[in-house]
């Protein structure tokens, strides 16, 4: 039982793989807008923070699923 | 290792802190406990720093107008001038969600970490959101709103209703008990100086912009619902 917990576990946090790939992505687009255009670094800042914080946020509901997992299965 | 998971599971529940002696004992959770800490704590600074006010300010009235009229500009941005009236309550959620955060560095438990909080202020927020729609369409416009790209999503639409709130509850909850439970093990494996370093980013940047993310989706939510076609 504990083994199938454990696979279980590190399944879920595979949810990490798509937050990983979209924040480079959105980081690559961040980048490029500013060199095309440097004076609107400011509201690309600002959108750049927002988007990294919402697609971490499916990472981080892996992770919670994972330690509900490991904590809540006997 | 399984003191460190019958630990973990025990910091997931909400602890009493003490129980008020009235009406045959209410419990009082943790929780509520340091939210009274904050509260008391923001009301003083308030209090401290609004006394004196010039025409022309000087000193610490200085960084006080900065911070509160910058806060002021964000929120004007996304929800326009129709919106004023719901500025004071989501700069008192930021600076709320702001504290509650930071104070796992002085050693108490955050108030986020219990689902319970996280939960409430979901749901504070999905009222918000709801009632500024119907304020701003009147009831009826807002129910024919529902269906408003094209009537087939409606179903899509009213699930939105509960999801939004949902993912705005678990975002939260998952960062601060992610960082908590990153932090216990950095501690077990280096407890001198490296916890400080990684307390850096896990408590206060991560803190500030979960803070920041919350009230943004809040308001980005509402001047959706806010949106007269």
């Amino acid at each position: 039982m504990g083994t199938i917990i454990a696979i279980g576990a590190g399944i879920a946090v595979l949810t990490g793989i798509g937050a990983g790939i979209g924040i480079g992505l959105a980081t690559k687009g961040a980048v490029e807008a500013i060199a095309r255009q440097p004076e609107a670094k400011g509201d690309i800042n600002k959108a750049l923070l927002l988007g990294c914080a919402l697609a971490e946020a499916t990472a981080i509901y892996g992770f919670v699923i994972a330690v509900l997992i490991i904590l809540f299965l006997k | 290792m399984e003191e460190l998971s019958t630990e973990l599971i025990s910091q997931l529940g909400s602890k009493i802190s003490f129980v008020i002696p009235i009406f045959g004992g209410i419990p009082v959770p943790t929780s509520v406990a340091i939210t009274w800490g904050i509260m008391a704590f923001v009301v003083l600074f308030s209090l401290i720093f609004v006394r004196n006010l010039k025409m022309v300010p000087t000193g610490p009235q200085l960084y006080i107008e900065a911070a509160v009229s910058g806060l002021n500009n964000f929120l004007k941005d996304i929800l326009g001038e129709e919106g004023k009236r719901y500025f004071p309550y989501l700069g008192t959620v930021t600076l709320y969600i702001g504290c509650s955060n930071l104070i796992g560095i002085f050693g108490f438990t955050p108030p986020t970490k219990d689902l319970n909080v996280t939960a409430g202020l979901a749901i504070m927020s999905i009222l918000l959101i709801e009632i500024s729609g119907i304020k701003a369409k009147g009831l009826k416009k807002w129910i024919i709103g529902f269906s408003h790209p094209m009537p087939l999503i409606t179903p899509i639409n009213i699930l939105e209703i509960f999801i939004r709130p949902l993912s705005l509850c678990m975002r939260l909850f998952g960062n601060v008990l992610g960082s908590f439970v990153v932090m216990e093990l950095i501690k077990i494996v280096a407890p001198a100086i490296i916890p400080v370093a990684f307390s850096l980013y896990f408590d206060i940047f991560d803190g500030l912009i979960q803070a920041y993310v919350f009230v943004f989706l809040t308001a980005l939510f509402m001047q959706e619902a806010m949106e007269t076609y």
